[in-house]
């Protein structure tokens, strides 16, 4: 061990004191609202102190400054003795913790962004890791700078499978930056965590990860401080055995006091026997400045220095549209990252890589990692940041792209290879049920390019908007149907083909919005025209256009989408067309979990294709006809 | 006992028949012109040893119960897997040729449309949970002798799914559970993290608790002798951890980048089969798989009716998820065949209340709830189970995969999310399942239960058990009355007119909570002398369309919808998809529609407009209008 300098006796006593204020506060707030985890939050009450008042550097009074060490508290429930912390600096009056969960309270039972010292949400477990690697990859190969990030878990959550992918990422990326605090406490929820107490289990996977692994008595704060102040060449955990409940004799150890509080007296005495430990110490503790050495990033106002350079007529997928685009958006913006799940020759993202290789992630086949990790890339408006995989599998990081919206988080996200046409693979890698999980997260953007020109842009808009950006290409070819200097906006529909004649509106998007343009050349045959729009976002819907395009059709509307009934753009216009009078409205879409096929027969079975629309179109005729 | 070495003609015909995989597989993937015939071919040796010698299975009925179960969870290697069943006899060779076609079962992943198929693979790093959930039902509830093999690829290794299921299985010393890792190197388009580090893969298995070797997987002696020892090995689950090389026996192909799916050149595959096929030195020596031991019953398929009637009266307070788990020890009472999982949240989704009861019968997952829908499917394959799986419904959304490709394995599990919206109050928005309606809604097989009292939660668990496909029940943490008398009937898809009469003026439809809010409402307004039918729908999927437009009609086209949800998705979106074209009828919805945070409930239900002064407000709107 190099250079390790014991602190004094002052500083010990006055962490110690400290981490016993943070229990006494924990215990007072969970108390005074009646809900919390006051267990969960005195096992780490001296990794708090010593995290928080000897390790990190930062500048308390400025949380969100680019070269602050970062802090993730991935076992979010111990949300009070964060607050603790921040009563302890100053931020924070101890009267604010006292209403903390109150629905007039920013301190919510569980950390979110309200608060300006958390950077991410937390509460779901087992994703404070993935987000703290993408942080640490941030800081070591974009920023090049010198913060450290710091992710406390908890010991149940490590049974979490996303622990794991973060962790096998750390290593990969030799992220000697990152540190985890692994709070062994023993005890879960509602039995203890499936290795108990044996610390030496945890270091023997931490390792076989890739890991520097240390084990320490979670509770002594000269243990940690040595710990935290070890030289580290490669990501390091920090495996603290400690006793849930620590400090609370009926609680110490014991089951059943999981997310339980103590009664007003029992909180009482337990304080009052805390408060004699805290022995007399002048020594008031502040937390170390940071290096400043993060550059200045400006994300506001990405734009592509020129329109796209495609011909109407040409054919390309959008998929490929989406690398190119994202290529060409990070040639004039150094802060636009790119990552992928071992599918970037599927997705395209590889032309981004090809050109940009610093600014590109490889996460492999861990899509609940990549989420996490391009959430923390994003965190404190480092990074403008698209992630792309098959957007069936974003499926996968359901729960992760959930919390990015409670983390107000700005990420893009882009999903190829949606619907049947997928093809021949079937139907395990057919995204059906992307815009149904997208459009129930309540800051999402959802893009449906139908060619290469509106998907360029749908790249461009997502890079300066806000909120959860998802991006749905599909893998065949499509005619680029628009002129390279059409304006696109989030929100704004484009009413493709229409004549004074029409009878019928088709809204189709993607590879239907082409099966719908082939069916109205088809009906065109027969004197039967129809209006066809391409909603161009799914979210929010361009309810305007539509509405006032199906009134001139004379209420009639069909909807025809490569996703399933539920929860996609049918849905989605059936919402926005509601109680709208005198509407006809049909459906085509997916009914049934599919099977492997060529695109064109599998479009046929299902019923999205050119055929099944005209067929539509002439039965809505003649049933109107025949109302009259 | 010890090892004894096949003699050499077994060693040779296993060799042979590892290479007649690889040419039926490079066959069927130029036919369909798309496949991945190099993933296949890193596990011809694998795949020989393991079905004709290791394995022991009925090759004329795959699902027999005693057979040896195999799942395939690199599913991108499917052509090998049908190679296996074209060389054991169960499909004609000729058929291998129809891979990936419209009209043929041969899917380009394996599906359960295929009778050796119990669950679908092509989502990574998904089957070892299915195993472990095989082989917990093999050693514990079927006490068999029967063993469960899982053939994982090197890339799929980077899901943490996998990890989950690893630390499960020797948590439960499954030593009748093999996990054979196919390290081939490469992914899809770069090589996997660990490359070749096999020391890596060791340490990782070994440290998650398995008795783990590294072997050369083109050596059919070495993987016959670690397959032999593992069989002998107690109290832990095996991985052997085979070194091999994608496309491995493909001259010039072996090895190399940018080969991953895709078939062999039309004009090299001739010569690539002939090679091939010259090192195949007795053609036609057919190996047969060994027998399995009998020792399990076929499964009792008869339906699970409570034996007693709910136990509630009218008026009593209990939160849903309380009766979820005072139902589901009931049908545990009922039959042997209920067995229950949860996540570590036992004591909140009340789980614990059947595991008191049954404890041989419940299974801690600990929180890993990707794992624990993938052992709930694992147990209820060929229908050995009727498995419940409980956590917050919030975080099945963690699950959303392993749900998806449930639906494409046919399988039958039964998954329970409680502590449901806003109504679970000062913890917040990250415990909230606000989606949970829009996720279960949009799986094709699946019904979706939102009980609203005790009673139609009893039953809502014993119509679960009975249904096919995936069920969902949504519960809720607040204490709510009794509505329905003990003895009232509940059906898939039919909805309850909780509140009636001639002269109502509003349909409101609600669940859970907001059934509650609802009725509230109804008093509120009856004393004013507005009169308001209330509907819960009970199913939301099904929905029942007649009974809501019916009512709908009878209130003068005026339907009121609120849901503790979020609009996209959920209770309203599914109304107003089953109103479609109906004329003349006008719909408010009343759900969440923004990130929540935390509060007390009552709070949280006013603020987000869904509770009894909401929808009185959009009662008396609907008037002003």
């Amino acid at each position: 061990m190099e250079d390790y300098h014991k602190p004094d006796q002052q500083t010990v006593q006055a962490l110690r004191n400290i981490a016993n204020r943070l229990r006494i506060n924990s215990i007072k707030a969970t108390t005074a609202v009646g809900n919390g985890h006051p267990t969960s939050c005195c096992s780490v009450a001296e990794i708090m102190s010593v995290l928080f008042f000897h390790t990190m550097k930062y500048r308390p009074d400025d949380h969100k400054n680019p070269n602050n060490d970062r802090f993730i508290l991935s076992k979010g429930h111990a949300a009070p003795v964060l607050y603790s912390v921040w009563v302890e600096i100053g931020f924070l009056k101890e009267s604010e913790l006292m209403s903390m969960c109150q629905v007039d309270s920013t301190l919510e039972g569980h950390p979110t962004p309200k608060q300006q010292f958390v950077d991410v949400a937390t509460g779901s477990l087992g994703q404070g890791l993935g987000v703290a690697c993408g942080m640490a990859y941030t800081a070591k190969y974009f920023d090049k700078s010198s913060y450290h990030v710091y992710c406390l878990l908890g010991d149940g959550e490590m049974s979490e499978g996303a622990v794991w992918e973060a962790m096998a990422f750390a290593s990969y990326y030799q992220l000697d930056n990152l540190l985890a605090i692994l709070d062994i406490n023993r005890l879960g929820q509602s039995d203890p965590a499936p290795l108990q107490h044996h610390v030496e289990k945890y270091q023997r996977r931490c390792e076989a990860f890739g890991w520097h692994a240390i084990i320490v008595d979670g509770h002594s704060v000269e243990e940690l401080c040595k710990a935290m102040s070890q030289p580290r060449h490669q990501p390091t955990a920090i495996i603290a055995k400690t006793i849930k409940g620590k400090g609370i004799p009926v609680a110490e150890d014991k089951m059943g006091w999981h997310g339980k509080v103590l009664s007003k007296d029992m909180a009482e005495s337990v304080m009052r026997d805390i408060q004699s430990r805290i022995l007399n110490s002048n020594k008031r503790m502040y937390p170390a400045s940071p290096i400043e050495d993060a550059p200045p990033v400006s994300l506001r106002n990405v734009r592509m220095p020129s329109a796209p350079n495609y011909k109407p007529g040409e054919k390309i997928a959008t998929c490929k549209a989406y690398g190119m685009a994202v290529a060409k958006l990070g040639r004039y913006n150094e802060r636009v990252v790119a990552m992928d799940v071992d599918t970037k020759n599927f997705t395209c993202s590889e032309i981004f890589k090809n050109e940009h290789p610093n600014r590109f992630i490889e996460c492999y086949s861990a899509e609940q990692n990549m989420v996490s990790v391009a959430t923390g890339c994003a965190a404190r408006e480092r990074n403008i940041v698209f992630a792309s995989g098959l957007a069936t599998f974003f499926t996968r990081a359901y729960d992760q792209l959930r919390m990015a919206a409670i983390s107000d988080s700005n990420i893009n996200l882009c999903g190829s290879h949606c619907g049947l046409s997928d093809g021949e693979d079937g139907p395990a890698h057919m995204g059906l049920e992307d815009m149904a999980i997208f459009r129930a997260i309540p800051t999402a953007t959802i893009f449906y390019p139908s060619d290469a020109v509106s998907t360029e842009k749908a790249v461009e808009l997502a890079a300066n908007t806000k909120g959860v950006c998802y991006v749905r290409t599909t893998r065949p070819e499509t005619a680029i149907i628009y002129n390279s200097n059409e304006d696109f906006h989030v929100g704004q529909a484009k009413v493709v083909c229409q004549s004074k004649e029409d009878q019928v509106t088709v809204i189709g998007a993607g590879m239907t919005l082409h099966e719908a343009l082939a069916a109205a050349e088809q009906l065109k045959k027969e004197r039967i025209h129809i209006r066809v729009i391409d909603p161009f976002t799914i979210k929010p819907l361009d309810a305007k256009t539509i509405i006032d395009h199906v009134r001139s059709t004379r209420g009639r509307v069909i909807t025809v989408e490569d996703h399933y009934y539920e929860g996609g753009l049918g849905e989605a216009v059936c919402s926005a067309i509601v109680n709208e009078p005198g509407f006809t409205f049909q459906r085509l879409a997916v009914a049934h979990v599919p099977r492997s096929g060529k695109m064109s027969d599998l479009f046929k079975i299902y019923g999205i294709d050119r055929d099944s629309i005209a067929q539509l179109v002439r039965k809505m005729l003649s049933s109107s006809a025949n109302a009259k | 006992m010890s090892y004894h070495k096949p003699d050499e003609k077994t060693l040779q015909a296993l060799k042979d028949i590892a290479n007649k995989l690889r040419i039926h597989s490079i066959k069927e993937t130029c036919a369909s012109n798309s496949g991945h015939p190099t993933s296949c071919c890193s596990a011809a040796e694998l795949m020989s040893v393991l079905f004709f010698h290791t394995m022991r299975y009925k090759a004329n009925d795959p699902r027999n119960p005693s057979n040896d179960r195999f799942i395939l969870s690199k599913g991108h290697a499917a052509p090998i897997l049908y190679a296996a069943w074209a060389e054991a006899g169960f499909i004609k060779e000729s058929e291998l040729l129809n891979l990936r076609k419209i009209d043929s079962d041969l899917e380009g992943h394996p599906t359960p449309k295929l009778a050796f198929v119990d669950v679908a693979t092509g989502s990574l790093g998904q089957g070892l949970g299915a195993a472990c959930g095989m082989a917990y039902t093999g050693k514990y509830f079927d006490k068999a002798s029967y063993r469960v093999y899982c053939m994982m690829g090197d890339g799929e290794c980077s899901e943490g799914s996998v990890w989950e299921a690893m630390a499960f299985a020797s948590y439960y010393k499954l030593d009748n559970l093999v996990a054979i890792l196919d390290v081939n190197r490469l992914g899809q388009s770069e090589a996997a993290p660990l490359q070749h580090n096999m020391d890596t893969y060791k340490e990782r298995c070994k440290a998650f608790g398995f008795n783990t070797y590294v072997v050369d997987g083109h050596d059919v002696e070495e993987l016959c002798k670690a397959l032999w020892h593992a069989e002998q090995t107690k109290g832990k689950p095996t991985a052997i951890v085979a070194k091999t090389f994608k496309g491995k026996g493909l001259k010039g192909i072996e090895d190399q980048d940018n080969w991953h799916g895709k078939p062999m050149p039309k004009d090299r595959a001739e010569e690539l089969i002939n090679d091939l096929l010259s090192q195949i030195q007795s053609p036609n020596k057919p190996l047969h798989p060994q027998l399995p031991n009998e020792d399990v019953a076929l499964a009792d398929l008869t339906p699970i009716r409570l034996l007693t009637a709910p136990e509630y009266k009218i008026g009593d307070k209990m939160s849903t998820r309380k009766a979820y788990g005072v139902a589901l020890k009931k049908m545990g009472d009922a039959s042997p065949r209920v067995v229950a999982m949860d996540g570590d949240t036992k004591n909140s989704t009340f789980s614990d209340i059947f595991k008191k009861a049954h404890p041989d019968r419940f299974i801690e997952c600990f929180i890993a709830e990707q794992n624990m829908v993938s052992v709930a499917i694992g147990c209820a394959t060929r229908d050995r189970t009727v498995s419940f799986a409980s956590a917050f419904a919030a975080f099945f959304a963690r699950a959303y995969d392993h749900i998806r490709m449930a639906a494409i394995s046919q399988s039958n599990v039964n998954l329970v999310g409680s502590h449901c919206g806003v109504s679970i109050g000062e913890d917040g928005p990250s415990q909230m399942a606000l989606e949970d309606l829009a996720m279960f809604r949009a799986i094709p097989t699946c019904t979706v239960f939102y009980p609203s009292d005790g009673v139609s939660t009893e039953r809502a668990v014993e119509l679960a058990a009975n249904t096919k496909g995936i069920c969902f029940i949504r519960t809720s943490r607040p204490d709510t009355a009794v509505i329905y008398d003990a003895g009232e009937k509940f059906e898939v898809g039919k909805a309850k007119v909780v509140r009636q009469s001639d002269k109502d003026q509003v349909t409101i439809i609600g669940a859970g909570v907001t059934l509650h809010e609802a009725l509230a409402a109804h008093d509120q307004l009856a004393k004013e002398g507005v009169n308001i039918r209330v509907i819960d729908p009970f199913t939301i999927k099904p929905l029942d369309a007649s009974t809501i437009v019916a009512s709908a009609r009878a209130t003068g086209g005026k339907v009121i919808t609120v849901e503790d949800h979020y609009k996209d998705g959920g209770l309203g979106e599914a109304v107003l998809s089953a109103l479609g074209e109906e004329p003349g009828i006008v719909v408010h919805r009343l759900a969440v529609s923004c990130v929540p945070r935390s509060g007390k409930p009552q709070e949280l239900l006013d603020m987000f407009g869904i509770s009894a002064k909401s929808i009185v407000a959009a009662v008396r709107r609907t008037f002003a209008n």
